[in-house]
């Protein structure tokens, strides 16, 4: 059974169609990437699997239950994670603090209105696992906010994980970082994938960065799925040239 | 560690100056000094929206006013021991704020505090429109501090009341602190920083703001309940928009999310008002000189006095040699 499934998934925006009809599984365990231009209704997708946005048709089904239209914390609950591609953080909270209240998230204690240090304590111990992932276990004590933006990326992934979900949305994890920043970022990412049994979703703009860590990739233009298939046939494709790899090579 | 240190240091202070001085001062000062501890234990109740979640009430008097009238007209209507109509009176400001909590976290921001202030002005008004229940302009007044039970009679004296209110602000304060640590706390934290993100981490954000405001409710309930039986009447100013103003200012100038700040703020200035509103020459500029503390609180303090002072000590601990501490506001204490 797959993990996610999405059909028809549908939604406009008064006369636009930011995301139409889109047809989509992701098995579990798969790594897959959701490329496109600019506007190709991307993050819209994501928004509507996460429950940020209601659909206007379709529905999202994820491990065999229908998800579709749910709150956005009951999403969460559920079992599916994600990033933002403008960096969500808790600002003047520690880094730690961040990835802690992602993980006590899962915690049947997080309603504790005194005391419950014990269970802060177990949400900060899955935190320092997630941080030791993604490489961040220096910065624990550091405000988000002063860490570098590339470590401000891999931050949101931390917590992302550390929600112990089973599917991950990752939008653009290398959105505005430099050369040499997202190579940094994409061997960590690399590092945790190779590590888990994680089912990722990403969109990324950057194509280096999908064909290092995708195993399949899906094609968005104008809200449409135009290909789907492995990194290699997608490539090949000559309607993905035409849309959005004209420049690439 | 460092906060553990100041804790124990504040709460010394508070019980020496608390066990000390009500024996030594005149009867009159003693219960300014008692009215300016339930001042700072109203400010601290703000505190718990304001500073630890960002929801900015304008009309926290509300609290207030319900926990006096609900305390005055239950001590003048039943044979109820004060001491058992104070807690009443608390948790009858929370049950009222449930529906409240319910309208006013629909929104958040500038829509959130008109919300809150709606709904004080619409308890004011209250006042003047069931004047059978409630006395209207004229308030109630010649409430008595009933003693018991078990015959306890100590804290109807000026004395005894002013150690039931130190008393009550030191647990209310144990508790509050140890709320804004436990993991209820750190939701709220997260929802002051980032709501949008808190929510899709899984958390119903919505449902802890509605929590954190009949808390907050509550205790500022529970400040109103202890000012009836203290004035011996309740008036519809309780309930007023300059009563939600001045707390408001209190918790700023105390430093928001610190709950110490605010207890001092609106303590300190709560007496300074009556001591220098009683000197002929001060009385008239004195809105003049707070309005300047404020502005000046403002522009150069935003984290408070108290804020200031802990960053000053931060300083001093790790020398004047190493970076600059960022001026956050919302350091956790």
């Amino acid at each position: 059974m797959p993990l996610l499934e999405c059909r028809g998934l549908t939604r406009n925006f008064g006369a636009l169609v930011a995301v139409d009809a889109v047809d989509l599984t992701v098995e579990p365990g798969e790594i897959r990437a959701v490329i496109g231009p600019n506007g190709a209704g991307k993050s819209t997708f994501f928004n509507l699997i996460n429950g940020m946005l209601r659909p206007t048709a379709g529905s999202v089904l994820f491990d065999g239950k229908d998800i579709t239209g749910l709150a956005a914390h009951r999403i969460a609950r559920h079992g599916i994670s994600r990033t933002f591609q403008l960096t969500h953080l808790m600002p003047d909270l520690t880094a730690r603090e961040n990835v802690r209240l992602a993980a006590l998230a899962s915690s049947p204690g997080r309603w504790r209105i005194v005391g419950g240090a014990d269970i802060l304590e177990r949400a900060g111990e899955a935190a320092d696992r997630a941080m030791e992932r993604l490489r961040l276990a220096p910065f624990a004590s550091m405000k988000a906010n002063e860490l570098s933006h590339g470590d401000q990326r891999l931050l949101e992934v931390a917590m992302a994980l550390a929600q112990n979900a089973r599917l991950l949305l990752l939008d653009e994890p290398t959105q505005g970082l430099s050369i040499e920043e997202t190579e940094r970022a994409v061997q960590i990412l690399r590092e945790m994938l190779n590590g888990e049994d994680l089912t990722v979703m990403l969109v990324e703009h950057d194509m280096e960065v999908v064909f290092k860590l995708a195993d399949r990739i899906t094609v968005l233009h104008r809200g449409q799925v135009i290909a789907d298939g492995e990194p290699e046939e997608v490539r090949q494709n000559a309607e993905v040239q035409n849309a959005y790899l004209g420049g690439f090579d | 560690m460092r906060a553990r240190g100041l804790f124990i240091l504040v709460i010394a202070a508070a019980a020496a100056a608390g066990f000390g001085m009500p024996h030594l001062l005149p009867g009159y000062l003693v219960n300014i000094l008692t009215e300016a501890l339930i001042f700072g234990l109203f400010a601290m109740s703000l505190d718990l929206m304001i500073g630890y979640t960002r929801l900015e009430s304008f009309g926290h008097a509300a609290a207030y006013g319900l926990g006096a009238y609900a305390s005055a007209l239950l001590l003048l209507s039943f044979d109820i021991p004060m001491l058992i109509v104070i807690p009443m009176a608390a948790i009858i400001t929370g049950v009222v704020a449930m529906p409240i909590a319910w309208v006013c976290t629909r929104s958040t921001g500038i829509s959130f505090a008109m919300l809150t202030l709606a709904f004080a002005q619409l308890f004011y008004a209250s006042v003047y429109q069931f004047k059978d229940f409630s006395g209207g302009s004229d308030g109630i007044a010649g409430i008595a501090r009933r003693a018991g039970p078990f015959g306890i009679d100590f804290f109807q004296t000026k004395i005894g009341y002013f150690y039931l209110v130190l008393i009550i602000l030191i647990l209310s304060f144990l508790f509050c602190r140890s709320l804004v640590a436990s993991p209820f706390g750190q939701v709220l934290a997260g929802i002051r920083e980032n709501e949008v993100k808190t929510r899709t981490l899984g958390y119903n954000t919505r449902a802890y703001r509605m929590v954190i405001v009949v808390l907050a409710y509550a205790f500022g309930g529970l400040a109103g309940a202890l000012y009836a039986p203290l004035a011996g009447f309740a008036s519809p100013e309780l309930f007023f928009w300059r009563m939600s103003g001045m707390v408001l200012i209190m918790v700023i100038i105390g430093g928001r999310g610190t709950l110490v700040g605010p207890i001092l703020g609106g303590a300190v200035f709560l007496f300074l008002e009556h001591e220098l509103s009683a000197l002929p020459m001060v009385r008239e500029l004195w809105p003049l000189i707070f309005g300047s503390i404020f502005i000046a609180v403002i522009l150069f303090a935003p984290q408070g006095l108290w804020g200031l002072f802990r960053s000053w000590r931060e300083k001093r601990r790790i020398g004047v040699v190493s970076k600059p501490q960022s001026d956050a506001p919302h350091a956790a204490s």
